[in-house]
């Protein structure tokens, strides 16, 4: 040590080298340490792979994904929006479980708790609108960059896929709010202005008739999930059903019954279940592929927004009882002496049964009751017989007795998830986003609406006939689940269902064709937005809640009393406060509200 | 002054200069001059205080060096030094002593207490007098300190030091957030620690042993925390752990203490423990509503009674009663997890089951010693606390060695501590999200008739209908009691130093900080509970990190006549990595705690997930300070940094940070000189600005990525998904500083012949270019948004302290306050939401014009007194009588959504702290109490507890104090299970906060020698912590600590203060304790 007291110079300079060398060496120090970890960035998807990617993820957003579930509003089915809003269903459970979910169904939509919901499916709906348009910008990029890396067909049913999804998802925003704004993928102002309800219509039309001229007539890979030259077909003949131009819709809706690959399952079990060889079969045109057990940790993939729809504790699924069916709906399920709707021959009594419908009572009802509503001494699919007194439940004076049964699975089926919360409600029950029943009874309703009566009644009576060929059965296996409707070991029910002989005016026509599509379509979340394009919506609402039929659902349910008047407003939803706060530009917001709200 | 001292420079932590390229030049020429040395000689004496007590813990050092040592408890001290040098001897609060050693080698000293002003304190990268200073710099009362028994030294910090604030949860180990100045950023504001010179960003700091420590100072303003530009807008906290060698032979000190402790209040202090009590809540809020009471779980609504089952699977019931009720069962058919059976309580005390007595056991030891040439100090710590709720555990063994070794003009040496902590139990920090299902959240609201046990011994749930959807607590922390976090560390710093002449000094540091931590956890079923699950599954990860600084600095001190110049000049680097892993597996088929490992084979090999994540970062920076004396009496300091920083954008990536202060002692003017009403008047004035980046790395460029869950798609419908991918993050090419400009003006003052210190400063700090993450309409997707420098926001308040000092006892108050605002947010936006919602809704906003994280609701104007009350009041939905009244705020005649406003902000006006010493002979005692005042608290816990959402268990007054016709004037609204109104988020959650505490009251005596013979010193103690509270808070703890909540950007806790969403209370800890040295 002697030495460094002697030469401090030498220390000083040894020092000055260490020291400057570390200096000069610390040129790429902070830009080494700026990359980001464990990311992807724009170059490494403008390949086929990231094209292809980007576009399985604008499908992924057909129902909650992980980063977008703050709540239930973003369920693929639109359970709260189609169905609890509508006389479809209750919200169930107890009283004080998704609050919000109170205020949409007694329509104070304005009501703060209200506006989580609706701020979650304005952002899926653009959520996937973003991810079409991403997929449209870096298609682009690769057939600049590396021309043929994506061959032309393929270039051209990633492009068709991609402005098919954004149509569709511009179209959930179209059916909520009406008044919305447009993204196109070279749009890149956000904070646009709202189009008029039938501006959105005109792009909408736009959007799919591009798709249907790009994409191929099966689907691409032969994956049942990719939207095909037919889908778009069908969902254009639906936009303009929507928007009321009937002969337009019923050519574009008899080019996809005539010429198109669909057709009614042959019995009505088949068309929602957890059965993977049943699933996707003629009569599904789109729906969203759930996956369960697919290596996702919390089960994300396997129906979230679902998982709220089951029987409670007492049953196998344990929670949480929520999407109750109403009363209302329960009672419209009986039949006449003709085994045709007694809402329509008994206007003044069909709705008259306060009680729990249960397996005691004989009246003849429809079967599709059966695989739509689990009730008191039915089987429920093959987890036994549905019981309130045992806990299916999980408050009755608030919700009712029924539960919902179409997006449960079948235990033989092997569905059920096993990971999440909870696994018991999460399944792979494939949830129809478009179904072929429905596009016949959309065609029916333009067949109506042109003074096609005969084609109209032919079409409810083909549903009619599906209908008929099966009820819920005793047993466990695929063979004895559903049974014919007048088996013998139906011990719970009578069913009858009858064919319309005649369809005697346009407006008797209307009732029945509505009627149809509500015994058909019943909890998969339609009813509301088939209401208000109807343009009965008030009507139906408020008797609904103060008196249908002999029965007013305020005196079952009484939360109901508070309800808000179904009045013009409600011809929208409002868009969410958020959302227009944020679409300021120069301190103005540009979205405006819809009338009303 | 040339020959002083360099015969030999002992050397220690990181507070001497260091090595800094240009400073290396400097030297060189200046190290030319050459110099003669002074002869070494062994010094050594005794310092007692003006009353002849002996004095320990003075700092002996030689004069312009860095030898040091300190007197042990009798005051003596040994030094090797020249024997022409000078020896100085400080401690705080006493009058700093020079002596010239003269040749002498017994120097004994007498040491008078005065005011602080001439203590000599650790700032920034160097040792500064308090006299010299310009900034406001505080320095803690490190005795204060060491006698609170929460593991981080971090927590011991309330009450102590005017202008800084600490929230923490009684959870043993729990994080700290530590606030200094109020909040200058939507993002992370903890402040900046600095350990032996080491720059470490840690809100736990439980790897320190709060015994080591020797000093701790707070630099809280700009002008003086500039220096460490980069990161030190929310203030420096600098810690010193130099309880390091002294020149004396070994000396030896063992502190040892034992506690226990209680939770300040028990949720049975005000929850109904009475099934049946319970029961009447229940039925009226039925009857009100006109439905039918509940008979499944009481029977008889008239004639209520405790069932003899809550609930017994149908295949075991063999009996029902009328109501349904199980009342006979076959006991045989019993079996887990598919035939339960359990039996009704007349009354379970949840907090009695979860909550009891906590422990902590704390040892010390110490050696320190050393010779001329080498002294070191080697430290042992164990700690142990268990807290008050069961299976929870924190524990940590600590070894610390420093070491400095001399060599002419050379020094070199390490400070390095090894840490191993663990952490055993489910009740980690207040959780962001939904806190409901933490175990204080509403799980431990369960209903009084559910029992914590079934009858064949397994824990109970609340399986039946109407016994809402909570989990049992108890279960909860029995499974989490394996619930492993482990935190391994090793931290500390190597450095050299050399003298190259009496006037410039380099040295160099190379700090470390290397860490490992791991967690493991196993989540049981829950076949019990209404929402039965019947799955479990274990989850474990494992992080490393590596962070590393080494800083370079030359000193330059000249004194000529009466002006003195002092140079610092330096260079320092940074970099960090770190490395994260995460896996799970469900399924488990053996769930003993031996079996819990992620294999396939021990559960369901298809449920197994692994996932790895990582982060980089560094900085580079470029500093130097000025420092000006003239005579004393005219003092300033000029600081200049330079920061490079890898989370910002290329272009943007430096930044610069100035800063001045000025400081006029008018004491020392003729006017004032001499003046016994006035012994210090300091005046001064402070400018700087001071920087964060403290943001997520890689936030430059837009990120993509995906997920299983979010982008995965199952396109061919046979459950095997394909891989999809969308854009997660947005980027910002323009990324830059956010930077915090300050003043501060403040008076250093002494008064009537120093018996009284005063020290107050008044500041105002505004942040410009504030990185945030504003929200951008949904319609451009849910990729987060782009940080980006919009923002504005300013804190503006004063802080003080006032402190007296007598023979037998003394007194230290201090206060703080501050004004926070957010000026704007990005031009056009007005307000953005808070970060997180309980189920009622989010409770807080941003507003510009008003305080970070306000909350926002309706104003409740009492209940509505009758229909027409109703009628004559705005329309409101689902307005009765009885029911919570809002006001019609925007006067449109309708209750809606605008009618929304501000309702209370978690900002206290004021926040105070009182230290008190008393001594008698051998007696002391000391107290030091906390108070914040003006703070509204949200209580959110009140969802359950008042409006009984998930059948909760509720307040022992709700039905006594609700709204009747008769009782208008009630606490509560009207009792109705239809009520699905007056819950809606509104001021009636909104309650003061205000609470004053004695934190701590701790009597000591201090053993005769003659009692203790085989010791140099011991003192034994007894102390209770929080042994009151003053508040009129009618919740659990209003010392609530801000929940973990992070945002794409990062922590963004500060978004949301002083929500209750229910929150491990403080302790009440009784403790005994020996201080020995030997």
């Amino acid at each position: 040590m002697k030495i460094t007291s002697r030469h401090p110079l030498a220390v000083g300079a040894a020092s000055l080298i260490v020291a400057t060398a570390a200096f000069l060496g610390c040129k790429d120090f902070l830009s080494d340490a700026s990359t980001p970890q464990g990311t992807l960035n724009q170059a490494t998807l403008e390949t086929k792979a990231g094209v292809e990617g980007t576009l399985i993820g604008a499908y992924r957003t057909l129902d909650c994904t992980s980063n977008l579930s703050a709540n239930w509003g973003c369920a693929a089915s639109n359970w709260v929006w189609g169905s609890v809003a509508s006389d479809d269903s209750y919200k169930g459970s107890d009283a004080t479980d998704q609050p919000p979910i109170n205020d949409i169904e007694t329509f104070h939509w304005a009501a703060p708790d209200a506006q989580d919901y609706l701020n979650v499916k304005w952002q899926i709906s653009y959520e996937g609108v973003v991810r079409a348009n991403s997929t449209l910008r870096l298609l682009a990029a690769v057939q600049k960059a590396s021309p043929g890396a994506i061959s032309a067909e393929d270039a051209k049913g990633i492009a068709g896929e991609a402005i098919f999804l954004r149509a569709h998802y511009h179209f959930e925003a179209y059916r909520m709010w009406g008044n919305i704004p447009y993204y196109r993928e070279d749009d890149n102002d956000f904070a646009k202005p709202n189009l008029t309800s039938d501006l959105v219509v005109t792009e909408l039309l736009k959007d799919l008739d591009s798709a249907i001229k790009l994409l191929p007539a099966t689907p691409r890979n032969a994956q049942k999930g990719r939207a095909t030259q037919w889908t778009a077909k069908a969902y254009k003949g639906r936009v303009q059903a929507y928007a009321g131009q009937w002969p337009a819709a019923v050519a574009t809706l008899q080019d996809v019954v005539n010429n198109g690959p669909y057709a009614l399952e042959p019995s009505f079990d088949r068309v929602w279940t957890g059965f993977k060889d049943k699933q996707d079969g003629p009569e599904t045109i789109w729906a969203y592929q759930a996956s369960s057990n697919d290596g996702e940790p919390d089960g994300n993939n396997a129906n979230y927004g679902e998982r709220l729809n089951f029987p409670y504790s007492g049953s196998h699924f344990g929670c949480c009882g929520f999407n109750q069916p109403t009363q209302n709906l329960v009672n419209f399920y009986r039949v006449d002496d003709n085994g045709l709707p007694l809402a329509l021959s008994d206007p003044t009594n069909w709705n008259a049964n306060n009680n729990n419908f249960t397996a005691d009572n004989k009246a003849a009802v429809d079967p599709r009751l059966d695989w739509t509503v689990g009730r008191d001494g039915v089987p429920y699919k093959d987890w036994g017989l549905y019981s309130t007194k045992d806990g299916w439940v999980r408050d009755v004076d608030n919700g009712g007795p029924y539960s919902p049964k179409k997006n449960a699975h079948e235990k033989a089926s092997g569905a059920e998830s096993n990971v999440g919360w909870q696994n018991t409600q999460l399944n792979s029950v494939h949830i129809h986003l478009f179904r072929f029943a429905d596009v016949l009874l959309l065609l029916a309703e333009g067949y109506a609406e042109t003074g096609n009566l005969e084609g109209a009644r032919k079409i409810v009576n083909q549903i009619r006939a599906r209908a008929a060929v099966s009820a819920q059965g005793p047993g466990t296996s695929t063979a004895d689940m559903a049974v014919p409707i007048n088996d013998p070991s139906i011990t719970w029910a009578t069913y009858k269902i009858g064919q319309y002989p005649a369809f005697s005016s346009q407006a008797y026509a209307r009732d029945a064709i509505r009627a149809e599509r509500r015994l058909e379509l019943a909890l998969e979340g339609q009813r509301l937005f088939d209401l208000r394009r109807w343009g009965i919506a008030d009507v139906t609402m408020n008797r609904y809640v103060n008196g249908v039929g002999g029965g007013a659902e305020k005196a079952r349910r009484l939360y109901l009393l508070t309800a808000e008047p179904f009045a013009s407003r409600h011809k929208w939803y409002p868009i969410p406060d958020l959302q227009i706060k944020l679409s300021q530009s120069n301190g103005q917001s540009n979205l405006k509200q819809n009338s009303g709200w | 002054m040339a020959n002083r001292l360099l015969g030999e420079v002992a050397l220690s932590t990181s507070h001497a200069p260091r090595l800094r390229a240009v400073g290396v030049a400097l030297g060189l020429a200046l190290a030319l001059s050459g110099v003669a040395f002074g002869q070494q000689i062994r010094i050594s004496g005794t310092v007692t205080s003006s009353e002849r007590i002996p004095l320990g813990g003075v700092t002996v050092r030689v004069q312009g060096g860095d030898v040091r040592a300190l007197t042990d408890a009798a005051g003596r001290y040994t030094v090797s030094a020249p024997a022409n040098g000078i020896l100085a001897f400080s401690r705080i609060g006493h009058r700093a002593v020079q002596e010239n050693i003269a040749g002498r080698t017994r120097i004994d000293v007498t040491m008078t207490a005065v005011a602080f002003l001439e203590e000599v304190v650790v700032t920034a990268y160097t040792t500064e007098r308090r006299a010299d200073i310009t900034g406001a710099v505080a320095s803690v009362n490190v005795d204060a300190v060491a006698r609170p028994t929460t593991a981080s030294v971090l927590q011991r910090l309330t009450a102590n030091v005017p202008g800084v604030v600490v929230e923490a949860s009684g959870s043993p180990g729990s994080r700290s957030t530590v606030r200094v100045r109020g909040i200058s950023s939507f993002q992370n504001n903890d402040p900046l620690y600095i350990v032996d010179g080491v720059p470490v960003q840690d809100s736990y700091v439980n790897w320190l042993n709060p015994d080591d420590i020797e000093s701790i100072q707070v630099l809280k303003d700009a002008s003086a925390a500039s220096i460490y530009g980069s990161r030190a807008s929310n203030g420096v906290i600098i810690i010193e752990t130099t309880k390091k060698g002294s020149t004396a032979g070994p000396q030896t000190r063992l502190n040892v203490r034992t506690g226990w402790s209680n939770a300040v209040r028990g949720y049975d202090d005000f929850l109904i423990t009475n099934a049946l009590d319970y029961f009447q809540v229940v039925k009226q809020s039925n009857l009100n509503a006109g439905l039918p009471v509940p008979t499944g779980i009481y029977g008889d609504p008239n004639n209520p009674t405790i069932p003899a089952y809550i609930y017994a699977a149908p295949a075991a019931t063999t009996a029902t009663d009328q109501w349904g009720r199980p009342t006979g069962v076959d006991v045989s058919k019993y079996s887990y997890p598919n035939t339960l059976i359990m039996p009704g309580s007349a009354g379970t005390n949840w907090w009695k089951a979860l909550f009891g007595t906590g422990a902590v056991r704390d040892v010390n030891l110490g050696i320190t010693g050393g010779g001329a040439e080498t002294q070191y100090a080697v430290s042992f710590n164990y700690f142990d606390q268990k807290g008050t709720a069961k299976y929870n555990d924190f524990q940590r063994g600590n070894v610390r060695v420093n070491t400095a070794f001399n060599r002419g003009q050379l020094d070199f040496g390490e400070n390095v501590a090894l840490s191993l902590e663990q952490h055993v139990g489910g009740l980690p920090d207040d959780p962001g999200s939904y806190a409901e299902d933490g175990i204080l959240g509403k799980n431990i609201l369960m209903q009084p008739v559910i029992p914590i046990y079934d009858i064949n011994g397994n824990f109970a749930g609340g399986k039946a209908t109407s016994l809402g959807n909570q989990s049992n607590p108890l279960k909860e922390a029995y499974w989490a009691k394996n619930n492993l976090n482990k935190n391994n560390r090793i931290f500390g710093n190597v450095f050299g130093g050399f003298v190259v002449n009496p006037q410039l000094s380099l040295r160099t540091s190379l700090g470390f900080n290397v860490g490992q931590g791991s967690f493991s956890g196993y989540n049981p079923p829950f076949p019990e509970n209404a929402e039965a699950t019947f799955t479990n599954s274990i989850n474990e990860n494992s992080n490393q990190f590596t962070d590393w600084t080494w800083s370079n600095t030359a000193r330059y001190d000249r004194k000529l006549g009466q002006h003195g110049v002092s140079v610092l000049l330096g260079q320092e680097a940074n970099a960090s990595n770190s490395r994260f892993i995460s896996a799970g597996i469900s399924s488990l088929l053996n769930t003993d705690i031996n079996s819990r490992y992620i294999q396939d084979a021990l559960g369901d090999a298809a449920t197994k997930t692994v996932s790895s994540s990582g982060g980089r970062s560094a900085l580079l920076s470029l500093f130097g300070k000025a420092d000006y004396n003239y005579a004393d009496k005219y003092v300033a300091s000029v600081t200049l940094r330079r920061d490079g920083s890898s989370r910002l954008a290329p272009g943007h990536q430096w930044g610069t940070f100035p800063a001045f202060g000025l400081g006029w002692r008018l004491s020392k003017e003729p006017f004032l000189e001499g003046n016994h009403t006035f012994n210090d008047v300091m005046l001064r004035y402070g400018y700087g600005v001071t920087g964060n980046q403290l943001i997520p790395a890689g936030r430059i460029v837009a990120l993509f990525g995906g997920s299983r869950g979010d982008t995965y798609y199952d396109i061919g419908g046979q459950n095997s998904i394909a891989a999809g991918f969308r854009q997660t993050t947005l980027g910002n090419p323009d990324l830059k500083w956010e930077e915090d400009k300050s003043v501060n003006i403040g008076t250093d003052l002494a008064l009537f012949d120093n018996a009284v210190n005063i020290v107050f400063d008044a500041y105002k700090r505004v942040t410009n270019n504030l990185l945030f993450n504003p929200a951008i309409p949904a319609t451009a997707g849910i990729a987060a948004p782009p940080i980006v420098n919009v923002g504005k926001m300013s804190n503006a308040g004063f802080d003080f302290s006032i402190g007296h000092r007598a023979a037998n006892w003394n007194a230290s108050f201090n206060g703080s306050h501050y004004k926070n605002k957010i000026n704007s947010i990005n031009g056009s936006q007005e307000f953005f939401y808070g970060p997180i919602s309980t189920r009622i809704g989010n409770q807080v906003i941003n507003q510009v014009g008003s305080p970070i994280g306000a909350f926002y609701g309706y104003i409740a104007d009492g209940f509505f007194k009758d229909a027409a009350d109703v009628a004559s009041h705005a329309k409101q939905d689902g307005a009765a009588p009885g029911r919570i009244k809002f006001r019609d705020v925007d006067g449109d005649g309708q209750i809606t959504l605008d009618d929304r406003t501000i309702i209370g902000s978690p900002h206290p006006k004021f926040t105070a702290g009182l230290n008190v010493g008393l001594f008698r002979g051998n007696w002391d005692l000391h107290g030091t109490l906390f108070g914040t005042y003006g703070n509204k608290i949200f209580e959110n816990q009140m969802e359950w507890y008042v409006f009984r959402e998930f059948n909760t268990n509720v307040r022992k007054d709700l039905l006594a104090n609700s709204w009747t016709p008769e009782h208008q004037n009630a606490k509560y609204p009207r009792l109705d299970v239809s009520d699905k109104y007056s819950y809606a988020l509104s001021s009636f959650y909104v309650k003061d906060g205000s609470y004053t505490r004695l934190q701590n009251v701790q009597l000591g005596y201090n053993v005769p020698r003659s009692m203790s013979r085989w010791l140099s010193a011991a003192r034994v103690y007894l102390q209770v912590e929080n042994l009151f509270t003053i508040t009129g808070y009618d919740g659990l703890d209003p010392a609530l600590p801000p929940a973990n909540v992070f945002g794409s950007a990062g922590d963004v806790r500060d978004q949301y203060r002083g929500v209750d969403r229910g929150s491990y209370p403080s302790s009440r800890t009784f403790t005994i304790g020996l201080n020995t040295t030997f």
